[in-house]
Order: structure tokens, then C-alpha cells, then sequence
């Protein structure tokens, strides 16, 4: 009865998270708003597209009641400047994600705020919709494998309008390929190369699946270096703490920017 | 109503988030933070899961009236319905399964305090407590009485603790939803990053948790 997965999103979850993803379609058949749970779905009247969920897209597809407008960051000339980014111009990072939605401020001329800023709720992938027809291209959204993927095989024929299913793939290849490689080297700033370990790391722009390919690994090597190091962190806190700063504490803080008050705080005593 | 709120009216950006997408955005959410935490998450506030059941329950009724008629117009939004149901069966499956493996796994120290206790939902304690109360029972009947009576607890914190924790310094991944310092205890430093909105970031649940709290942050 109870779950016996690792913790973690497995392949097939991210993959089902993926479906969530919204997408834009040209309908061919007239198909009234149904009520479902998430909502009523727009109503389709051909040839209006309109935004979807892509597991209802892949469903309208099949039954060909719909084509599937695909994306631009998935046309090739949108996949290779990722792959020039990728390669050449910043080859230790992955390229940048998506922007996020913004509006014009209506107070501040000049300055796009946020779109549904004073929203409590905030949007992030997959509800955000960053594969639809407006989605801006040069940007690999954080499902950008499963999407791509879903796409190529379940709608192939309405790709066609970007150039050949081999070019995409080809390139989407290389994509795959060069981000796999720095998820490896990502391992060096977790501290495996035996030098400074540290307690945050960032990989800002990784998709969803490149996560769950490398969840098990990464988190392994963190976790173990905690391990290895557990009795050397014990001595440094101890050892910070006898210094007079408030250092190890629950909190965390205590080094690079809050150096200041703590050595405020030391004068003071 | 102020004038913003006009403005906001004739806005064409301006789509504020229906309250069905929003419950399914909580319930995704809920589910991969549950799936990725090292510990149980405190069960969804606001009567969210309990709101989503009822709202499957009058969907299946839906599901029952409309496979009455075999109008083939409906018969395609029947199938769309019953996909998307199952889709949401199993977000709750998988929910609830991933909380009681947890729940499984600790449950002494579930029970232990009342803070830990409110995590859980009614059910769920009542799972718990009868769970292992039978269990208590069996390990009595079968070894436990034969025992010195002081050696007899199963829940002993003298000397070495008996009750199993999980590990709240295992690492996750979150990705971070508005610019924030994130702070991270390491083995030979404790950094302090600028992180900024979207960031994908590897660190201690320990020091990941208050930001998950305050919604600053959601795992991935």
C-alpha cells in the first residue's frame, strides 16, 4: 500500500508532470467546452487556436481533431543558438530559463512588473506556460526533453513546418549531450574534487528530466560528503562558536556576508 | 474597488488564476514536495485535499449519468473527462501512498510530539496509533513478554534513542520563486548566496525548509 519509491520524482513523474504543460493548438473540429475538474476547457471553433493542456492535446491529436502548434524555442534555428550558448559562449553553465511573464507597470512607465504580482499564488512550471505559440524562443523551458519528445513522436506531422524531424533531433541531441556533460562536471562544485565544500550550489536553467537522470547520483555524492565530513564540520562550529561568533547556530549564516556583524558583534563584547 | 482594479478589468494581460487551476497547482506542488522531502509535510491547509476529493466524487457521479446516453458528441467528452480523472486519482494516489511510507517508516516518531502529530491528518493518525498499537501488541505476545520488564519499551531514549528519525540534513533540490539569500551549511563553509527567481538550487533540507515555509522556494 505505501509508496516504495526513493524520495524523488522518478522518469515516468516527471513525465506525467510534463503532460501539464500547456500547449497551443488549431482545432479541427468544432468540440464544445467540456467541464473537468481543472476548469472548463475553452470551447474549439476552427481554425481559432487556443491553449491547452498537452496530455488533452495529445488526446485531440490522436483522435485528429486538432493540430499541435509547436513552440518556437523547438525550431531549429531557436535549438541551435541554444546549442552555440551552450557550447561556445557560456560552456560551464546551462543556458538561461525562461523569462518570466511581465506586463507593463502601469505606476512606473518603463518597468514590466510581473504579470499577477499581487497574486498570493504563484505560477511555475509546468503551469506556467512556457511551450505555447506565444512562449519566447531561444529559452529551454524546465520540461523541455519531455515536451520535445511528446511532440516529435505524437505529432510529428505538425512539426514538419520547422524543418526535418532529423535536424530537430540531431540538435536536440547535441543539447542533451553537452548539458549531460556539465551535470557531470556539476559534481566538482559539490565538493568531490576534495577541495572546499560548500553548502549551496546552484543549476540555474537544468530541465526536469536532466534532474531525475542525475537525482540518485548528485544526491548520493552530497549526502556522502556530508557523511565523510560530518566530524570536521562538528570541529569547525565548535571552533567558530569558541571564536565568539554566533557561526554555526540553527540558522546557518555566519560566514561570507554576515561577516560584518559578526565582527561588529565581537567588538562589542 | 479602486482604479486598479478597473484597469486590471480591461487589462487583456491580466488573467487572474481560476481557483480550479490554482487547487491543481497546489495539489502537483503538495505531491512533489511530498515525494522529495526527506520528512512528512504538514497535511495541505485550507481544507485543499479534502475540497479536491469532493470534487472527484461529483465528477464520478458525472461519469455515471452520462454513460446513460450514447450520443457519440458526448461520448468524445466522456473520455476526456475520465482521463483527466485519472490523472487526478492518481496525484491523490500517489499522495497518500508517499505519506504513509513515511508514516510507516517513523511512525514512533510521528507520534511522539503534538507538533509532529498535527502534521497528520485525521485518518492518518488513526492509521498510526492502531497500527502501532497492533504491532505493539504482536511483538508482546510473540517476544517482548519474555523480556525483563525495563528492557520492554520500544520507544527508549535513554542512552542511545530507539525511535528512528528521519534525516533532515539530506539534500534536495528546490527551485527558488522570488529573489532571495539562501543560506546553506557546508562541511568546510557556510555560504550565503544571492539566489534569484527560477534558480535550481542543491542544498541541506535543514536550511531549504524555512524557504518552502515561507513559500520563497517549492522542491523539485
Amino acid at each position: 500500500m505505501a509508496l516504495s519509491l526513493p524520495p524523488g520524482l522518478t522518469h515516468a513523474e516527471v513525465s506525467f508532470l510534463a503532460e501539464m504543460e500547456t500547449v497551443t493548438i488549431v482545432p479541427r473540429q468544432r468540440l464544445d467546452s467540456i467541464d473537468l475538474l481543472s476548469g472548463k476547457t475553452p470551447s474549439l471553433r476552427p481554425p481559432h487556436r487556443v491553449d491547452l493542456s498537452l496530455w488533452l492535446a495529445l488526446l485531440l491529436k490522436k483522435q485528429r481533431r486538432a493540430n499541435i502548434v509547436p513552440p518556437p524555442w523547438l525550431h531549429p534555428a531557436s535549438l541551435s543558438e541554444i546549442v552555440q550558448r551552450e557550447t561556445k559562449e557560456n560552456p560551464t553553465a546551462f543556458s538561461e530559463p525562461p523569462p518570466v511573464p511581465s506586463r507593463p507597470n502601469i505606476h512606473q512607465p518603463g518597468i514590466a512588473a510581473r504579470q499577477n504580482n499581487n497574486e498570493t499564488v504563484q505560477l511555475s512550471p509546468p503551469f506556467q506556460a512556457s511551450c505555447t505559440a506565444d512562449a519566447p524562443a531561444g529559452y529551454l523551458p524546465y520540461h523541455w526533453m519531455e515536451v520535445a519528445e511528446m511532440l516529435l513522436t505524437f505529432a510529428g506531422d505538425d512539426m514538419i513546418s520547422l524543418g526535418s524531424a532529423g535536424e530537430i533531433r540531431g540538435l536536440l541531441r547535441d543539447l542533451t549531450e553537452v548539458r549531460a556533460a556539465k551535470m557531470r562536471d556539476s559534481t566538482k562544485t559539490l565538493g568531490a574534487d576534495g577541495e572546499n565544500v560548500g553548502g549551496v550550489v546552484s543549476l540555474r536553467g537544468v530541465g526536469a528530466m536532466e534532474l531525475a537522470e542525475n537525482r540518485g547520483f548528485i544526491l548520493g555524492v552530497v549526502d556522502g560528503m556530508r557523511r565523510i565530513g560530518a566530524s570536521v564540520e562538528a570541529t569547525r562550529r565548535e571552533q567558530e562558536e569558541e571564536m565568539g561568533g554566533p557561526g554555526g547556530g540553527g540558522g546557518g549564516g555566519g560566514r561570507g556576508d554576515d561577516g560584518d556583524d559578526d565582527s561588529d558583534e565581537d567588538m562589542g563584547i | 474597488m479602486d482604479i486598479d482594479d478597473i484597469l486590471r478589468e480591461v487589462d487583456p494581460t491580466f488573467h487572474s488564476i481560476p481557483k480550479e487551476k490554482q487547487d491543481l497547482q497546489e495539489l502537483t506542488r503538495a505531491w512533489i514536495a511530498e515525494r522529495s522531502a526527506p520528512e512528512l509535510l504538514p497535511w495541505p491547509p485550507n481544507g485543499l485535499f479534502e475540497r479536491i476529493n469532493d470534487n472527484i466524487k461529483s465528477q464520478i457521479e458525472k461519469v455515471e449519468e452520462m454513460t446513460g446516453d450514447m450520443d457519440p458528441r458526448t461520448n468524445f467528452a466522456l473520455i476526456v473527462i475520465q482521463t483527466e480523472l485519472e490523472r487526478y486519482k492518481y496525484l491523490v494516489r500517489s499522495y497518500l501512498r508517499a505519506r504513509i511510507a513515511k508514516i510507516d517508516k517513523h511512525t514512533l516518531h510521528y507520534l511522539s510530539t503534538d507538533n509532529l502529530r498535527s502534521r497528520l491528518s485525521e485518518m492518518e493518525l488513526a492509521y498510526a496509533t492502531r497500527h502501532q498499537a497492533l504491532l505493539h501488541n504482536h511483538y508482546l505476545s510473540s517476544f517482548l513478554s519474555s523480556f525483563p520488564p525495563q528492557l520492554q519499551n520500544l520507544n527508549d531514549a535513554a542512552g542511545i534513542n530507539m525511535v528512528e528519525t528521519p534525516d533532515l540534513d539530506a539534500a534536495v533540490f528546490i527551485r527558488l520563486l522570488k529573489d532571495v539569500f539562501v543560506e546553506g551549511r557546508g562541511v568546510d563553509s557556510d555560504v550565503t548566496m544571492d539566489g534569484r527567481e527560477s534558480d535550481i538550487v542543491i542544498l541541506r533540507w535543514s536550511d531549504a525548509k524555512p524557504l518552502v515555509e515561507a513559500g520563497q522556494a517549492e522542491l523539485v
